[in-house]
């Protein structure tokens, strides 16, 4: 390029000051672009994150609305019916029964079965062989699944709610935050850094499982080298290492789908499993990880002392269980039927959501509140370790019920808060669960227990890490693209002696690292931006409501200016979005600058294509909305797991979601609903056909799979109970 | 791949097609070609012109921008902010409209919406509006063959010596998947490109 250079600088003397003035413009003009597109990512990023807590609030508010069936129904009520199995625990309670009922041995293997055989004792090669069968796509059979299970079980057990690891020997840890069932970043992980082994110890951090579609494989994985390596893999639990939870975002499902036959029971060992899962882990004594975070409250001295696996879902605030003294073993989680005792029926309906920083709204924690001592006329027991099986004493009783609690609410807000920068702490109803903590609470927590740094995971962060709280707490999180293809990146963290955190940055699928920033804002922006409208559309009934208010001349025109169009959509959605900047992206038709005719623009939103068009439309909006809660219960309902429900139960679902949501739904309307999906006439109904049937869009993205996750948001559902129209 | 010590160093070499101004990461100190400062400009002297619907607008867009939740963002990202607007301030322009503040003082001191305000005006009466034609026109002065195509290579060594500079990272960005197989690119294309983000 010899001659080339020399003749631009020969170029550029000559023409001096028009090519400096062209180069500032030029400069000048890409900054601009590249701030446009940096806008556009952030309300990206914010359409996704309300999206994914929105989610998470409705399957707690459908949750809780469970639990109220539960206390307030009669045992004979069909709706009870459907759910009451959820809701009962492990019935085999002595650990020879448990074996029988995880029993692998009668489990054939066929020939044709082409995936890894395992041996136990596991050795390294075996679970080399296991990522490798992964990576190649085989799925491990069922027996040696549960047979893996079980080992993983009697291991897990020993362990104590807090681990302990040291550095000593210059090893290095690597920590890994969320993975949530992508395979691929875990292959990736390895392939970077190497496999867990004698010399390469590794912490996962919670959140295994869930919305990507690898979640057992990657539970395998990590089982197998924890049980080969029990010395050098440690796990921590996540607020997704949860039966309930699993229910809505997708792991239920993908078991239940890949090993239909003994799926239910591999849920059912997965359950205790997590249970069983370690609390959090300590480095050297002076680096905490946990999951989520803190709370003003945490005390590290009473989490290492609780019985960590009667909290099997810590959706679930605690029951006082009957025990004898003859029934007590050390593991044993049984419980009477719940209707054995007086039951505490103070379960009320949380307040609608305001804000984020509104903490008027109530969590889980307020659900947990008990009556009083005479509602407690049996003996209870929370712990079975504790000597007081002999104790019958109100007082000691209700005490008891306290200790619960406290545990309880510890262990939720270890495994749900997020940092917040703003000093104090306050619950966390953006999730519904856990609290936002400041760097106040911090700085005392860490002094308090002589720590100086704290690791979590939880929350998504775009370079799959983020430093917060004067560097004080780091989130790390380790699943790339997970909103979207090109969403974020992954990262890990290697510790050494020196307890400085090295972070390494990766994102799975050579595709996103090939697409320009702009396209990848783009079409992430395409993703969010189409489940978005598709929300508002479903929401079309409430926002014609809101938009009518502003008519205060009752001119009967369907226009509305910017400003209250911006009002009213906030208004009706709750998702702090920034409308007015993406107003664009979402109204493309408009009557001039600053009023929107409406009746045009929802026909323009309008979700084409569907195939209902003759069901009764405000049942349909009930479909989009709902959708996610729809398979929920389906999935509850659903008791065999076979993926199909009777035409009755169908019908109860309904009526069952008409009853959570207040809504009018006529009969009539149900079983033309049914009878549209029944196409063979056999009185059972395809759950996937019927959520395919009422699916809007394609598959592709992440967002969109996972836009089921968003419909029905929380705020809907609570506002329907303070409406007093409805 | 060897760990990197600081993690912040760690971000800016994992990955090379990131635009550097990414979150709140400052265009580089501008260099002025020409003779330095006037004075400051007085901002409390602004009128503001802006109707409640723009205001409107522009609030909701600097709360974007905000990362700490204090209503606030940095004077770094003043300018950011600002081209997120559709203005296209040089970075002269808008350190003179902070005041010339010190490096430091561009990360640590934070202005609210009422103290932005004035200096959008002051930037959005400011006669010096580009339009598509200003944009290729200003490539054309490279064009040397007058065939309407530039050398990407002579581009990339302008934009990173010349005026307010960009780094490598920047030009990289601004160039991706833009040159053809001569390394040419054909500007008018380019232009409107670029505008319809």
């Amino acid at each position: 390029m010899g001659c080339g250079v020399s003749k631009s600088n020969h170029f550029h003397k000559t023409h001096g000051k028009k090519a400096l003035r062209a180069a500032v413009l030029i400069q000048r003009w890409y900054r601009q672009y590249v701030a446009r597109l940096e806008m556009r990512r952030r309300y990206t990023w914010h359409i996704f994150q309300s999206v994914e807590y929105s989610g998470e609030q409705a399957q707690i508010k459908l949750h809780n609305f469970l639990c109220y069936l539960m206390d307030n129904f009669t045992p004979a009520s069909n709706e009870r019916n459907l759910i009451s199995h959820i809701f009962r625990d492990n019935e085999v309670c002595r650990d020879p029964e448990w074996e029988r009922y995880f029993c692998y041995k009668n489990i054939e293997v066929p020939e044709l079965y082409s995936g890894p055989h395992l041996i136990f004792p596991l050795t390294m090669d075996q679970a080399i062989g296991l990522v490798d069968a992964f990576r190649n796509k085989k799925q491990l059979h069922s027996r040696y699944l549960l047979q893996l299970l079980l080992e993983t079980w009697k291991q897990i057990r020993m362990l104590p709610n807090i681990n302990r690891i040291s550095t000593c020997h210059s090893k290095e840890i690597t920590i890994c935050g969320d993975l949530h069932g992508q395979l691929e970043d875990l292959l990736l992980i390895f392939y970077k850094n190497g496999m867990p082994s004698l010399e390469k110890p590794y912490l996962f951090n919670g959140d295994f499982v869930d919305r990507g579609k690898d979640s057992i494989e990657i539970l395998i994985i990590m089982f197998s080298f924890l049980l080969v390596y029990p010395g050098e893999v440690y796990l921590n639990r996540g607020n997704h290492e949860d039966h309930i939870v699993n229910l809505r975002y997708g792991f239920t499902k993908e078991v239940l789908t890949k090993y239909k036959m003994h799926g239910k029971r591999i849920l059912k060992l997965l359950q205790k499993i997590f249970s069983w899962l370690p609390l959090a882990t300590t480095i050297d004594h002076k680096v905490l990880v946990l999951h989520g975070g803190i709370s003003d409250t945490t005390d590290l001295g009473l989490l290492a002392r609780v019985d960590r696996h009667h909290y099997v879902s810590a959706l679930r605030p605690p029951k006082n269980r009957p025990k004898s003294v003859a029934e007590m073993s050390i593991d044993s989680d049984v419980s009477r039927d719940l209707f054995h005792n007086k039951r505490r029926n103070s379960v009320t309906y949380p307040k609608s959501l305001v804000s984020r920083d509104s903490f008027q709204n109530r969590s889980l924690q307020d659900f947990s509140k008990i009556k009083g001592e005479d509602e407690l006329d049996t003996q209870s027991v929370c712990s079975p370790r504790r000597d007081r099986a002999e104790k019958g004493c109100a007082d000691s009783v209700s005490l008891e019920s306290i200790n619960c609690e406290e545990e309880w609410k510890q262990i939720l807000d270890l495994l749900w808060s997020d940092p917040m920068s703003k000093d104090g702490c306050v619950p966390n109803e953006v999730r519904g669960g856990g609290c936002y903590w400041g760097p106040d609470v911090t700085e005392d927590f860490l002094n308090k227990h002589n720590l100086q740094l704290l690791i979590r995971s939880h929350e998504c962060k775009q370079e799959g890490y983020e430093f917060c709280h004067n560097r004080k707490v780091l989130t790390l999180f380790s699943a790339s693209n997970y909103y979207d293809v090109g969403s974020n990146r992954g990262a890990y963290v290697k510790l050494g002696p020196d307890l400085v955190p090295y972070v390494i940055q990766y994102q799975a699928n050579s595709m996103t690292r090939k697409l320009t920033v702009r396209q990848s804002v783009r079409q992430t922006e395409g993703s969010a931006i189409k489940v978005l409208r598709e929300q508002l559309f479903s929401h079309k009934s409430d926002l014609i409501c809101a938009f009518k208010k502003f008519d205060s001349e009752n001119t009967g025109l369907c226009f509305v200016s910017v400003n209250d169009w911006a009002c009213a959509v906030e208004g009706v959605m709750s998702l702090g979005l920034p409308w007015r900047v993406m107003r664009s992206q979402l109204v493309k038709c408009k009557t001039n600058d600053s009023m929107i005719d409406y009746n045009e623009w929802f026909h323009e939103l309008a979700i084409k294509g569907s195939s209902a068009d003759h069901i009764d439309q405000s049942l349909l909006e009930t479909l989009y909305r709902h959708q996610a809660t729809l398979e929920t219960i389906f999935r509850i309902v659903d008791l065999d797991n076979s993926g199909f429900i009777t035409m009755k139960d169908f019908v109860q679902t309904w009526r069952l979601l008409s009853s959570f949501l207040k809504l009018e739904i006529t009969d009539q309307a149900i079983a033309d609903l049914a009878i549209d999906i029944d196409q063979n006439n056999d009185g059972s109904i395809d759950i996937e056909e019927f959520m395919e049937a009422f699916r809007l869009t394609d598959k592709k993205s992440r967002l969109e799979r996972g836009r089921s996750m968003f419909m029905g948001t929380a705020t809907d559902l609570t506002k329907l109970e303070g409406d007093p129209n409805i | 791949m060897a760990p990197k010590k600081d993690p912040k160093a760690a971000v800016k070499k994992a990955e090379p097609a990131k635009p550097a101004a990414a979150a709140a990461a400052p265009a580089p100190a501008p260099e002025p070609a020409a003779p330095p400062a006037a004075p400051a400009v007085d901002l409390a002297a602004v009128k503001i012109e802006f109707t409640p619907d723009q205001m409107e607008d522009y609030k909701e867009a600097f709360g974007l921008f905000d990362r700490v939740g204090d209503a606030k963002v940095a004077f770094s990202q003043i300018a950011d902010i600002m081209r997120a607007l559709g203005q296209n301030p040089t970075n002269k322009e808008v350190t003179k409209l902070l005041g010339n503040p010190s490096a430091d003082d561009m990360h640590a001191k934070r202005v609210d919406f009422e103290g932005f305000l004035p200096m959008l005006q002051t930037i959005m009466n400011s006669p010096n509006k580009a339009q598509f034609e200003d944009y290729v026109e200003g490539l054309r002065v490279f064009d040397k063959e007058g065939n309407g195509t530039v050398m990407g290579a002579e581009l990339r060594i302008v934009l990173s010596t010349l005026g307010e500079k960009m780094n490598e990272m920047e030009v990289d960005a601004l160039m991706a998947g833009q040159e053809d197989e001569n390394g040419c690119i054909n500007y008018e294309a380019f232009v409107k490109h670029i505008m319809s983000v």
